[in-house]
């Protein structure tokens, strides 16, 4: 479950990547209407956003299997 | 009959030559077993070679140190390679050792060949089945020994690169009997807590002491793992089995801590520098409208009612500045050119040749006078001078030749 969580942020993270860089095309071509620029700029900006927000800013300490497998402070 | 006497050391040096010119006793590999090891502050080793019907003295100085990979201890059989040579001084021969190996290292070697060849024909070291590691990981499992500079300096790298990653810590035993299952068991655990990539391995130490890693139970174990496994083991110069099976080989604990976990502070310029991209390109956009949208204006400027009468009037009002122009230079023209007749017609003027002293004369017809044949003695003239006439008469008449 945890592994599907964490694969899903892994995917999330890397094509989040690819398509900021898709919109970033987008928006440096000449072609481009100014609304649309607005929009693929917010979209932007939202996604950063949001990849910010997968990435846990918790700092962690060391755990330590025990003999009961349980896990303590190492 | 007398016998030669000789002197201990004209004996000692004949009998040292006697090794040195003996081909076999250059290099020589003795095995058996340590005995009275001691370790000398200086750096040379001293220890008796011995087995069930003898002892051999033997040194290893200083200088060939790097011959010993291993701690020395008694009891232990090992294969001394060296010279045999005679210490003159106290009368005794020495095998001086140049390198020092435990008897049956061979055997491991042969055997880790034998195990690396049969698992790669089954394919276990095979790319394909190689798990790719993930990028952005959230759990780090490392199965190592609790203590000891491996898992320091994986705790460290990974913290410095990335706090907010949760290390999960299997204490295996990394060496000795125990280790194997120890460290399957750890392998097994930290699958079983989810991680996203595992760490294993150990510092660095001899082919024995590694060889936990070479077995086939643990490389089973690796090859078998749902979960990443990246290899760890000994130094950069250091192979063991797991290298080949495992997901990712590094080379030494810190280089693996540097694979598993990545670096944050990256990720969080990656972030600001897609950002800053974004911001420019809008601002780039912006700025063009804005140019864009100036241009028309000036144009639409340019062209409004208002600006053509302007520009009109502008038109009109240098038409007519040329005109007056025009105008003023003509008149100043004939202005000049009246001038000119006026002086013309002075110079020609009859006043101005009488002001010189010149006199018109006529005759009593109201001819002018201009020969001698127009009169006579006692005709009756008129002489006009600038400002009268006198009445004179002819007295004689002279004529020039």
């Amino acid at each position: 479950m945890e592994h599907m969580e964490e694969t899903k942020k892994e995917i999330s993270l890397e094509e989040s990547f690819e398509k900021l860089d898709e919109m970033l095309n987008e928006l440096e071509s000449p072609d481009i209407s100014l609304e649309e620029s607005f929009r693929v700029y917010q979209e932007g900006m939202k996604l950063l956003k949001q990849c910010n927000e997968t990435i846990d800013r918790v700092e962690k300490s060391v755990l330590k299997l025990n003999e009961n497998g349980e896990l303590e402070e190492f | 009959m007398a016998r030669n006497v000789y002197t201990v050391a004209q004996v000692n040096s004949y009998i040292k030559n006697m090794f040195t010119q003996d081909y076999m006793l250059q290099s020589i590999s003795v095995k058996g077993e340590v005995s009275n090891c001691k370790y000398h502050t200086s750096g040379h080793i001293y220890f008796t070679l011995k087995d069930r019907s003898g002892t051999i003295a033997c040194v290893m100085f200083a200088g060939s140190r790097s011959g010993l990979a291993f701690r020395m201890s008694e009891g232990m059989q090992v294969v001394v390679t060296g010279r045999i040579d005679v210490y003159e001084r106290d009368g005794k021969y020495q095998l001086y050792a140049q390198k020092i190996t435990r008897q049956g290292i061979g055997d491991l070697y042969a055997r880790f060949e034998q195990l690396k060849r049969e698992l790669e024909e089954e394919g276990m070291f095979a790319a394909q089945y190689k798990r790719p590691i993930p990028k952005y990981i959230r759990t780090l499992g490392v199965v190592t020994a609790q203590t000891g500079a491996a898992v320091r300096d994986i705790i460290n790298i990974a913290g410095r690169r990335n706090p907010y990653v949760q290390i999960i810590l299997y204490p295996a035993i990394v060496q000795g009997e125990a280790a194997v299952q120890s460290i399957i068991n750890g392998i097994h655990a930290l699958e079983d807590a989810g991680v996203d990539v595992i760490i294993a391995g150990r510092g660095g130490g001899s082919i024995e002491d590694l060889w936990a890693f070479n077995e086939e139970a643990v490389a089973r174990a690796v090859f078998e793992c749902s979960v990443p496994v990246i290899s760890a083991v000994g130094h950069e110069t250091d192979t063991t089995i797991i290298d080949f099976v495992a997901d990712l080989r590094a080379p030494t604990p810190s280089a693996a801590a540097e694979l598993a976990v990545y670096d944050i502070r990256e990720l969080s310029e990656r972030f600001s520098g897609v950002r800053e991209m974004y911001r420019r390109g809008m601002e780039r956009k912006l700025r063009e409208a804005a140019m864009q949208l100036q241009n028309r204006k000036t144009r639409l400027r340019y062209l409004s009612p208002l600006s053509q009468i302007r520009e009109k009037r502008n038109f009109a009002m240098n038409l007519e500045g040329a005109l007056q122009e025009a105008m003023d230079r003509k008149l100043a023209e004939k202005r000049q050119r009246l001038l000119l007749y006026i002086e013309r017609l002075k110079g020609l003027s009859p006043l101005e040749k009488l002001k010189q002293g010149y006199s018109y004369v006529s005759t009593t017809e109201g001819e002018t006078l201009i020969s001698v044949k127009q009169v006579k003695a006692g005709d009756r003239l008129k002489i006009y001078v600038t400002d009268g006439f006198v009445e004179a008469e002819a007295k004689s008449i002279g004529r020039l030749k």
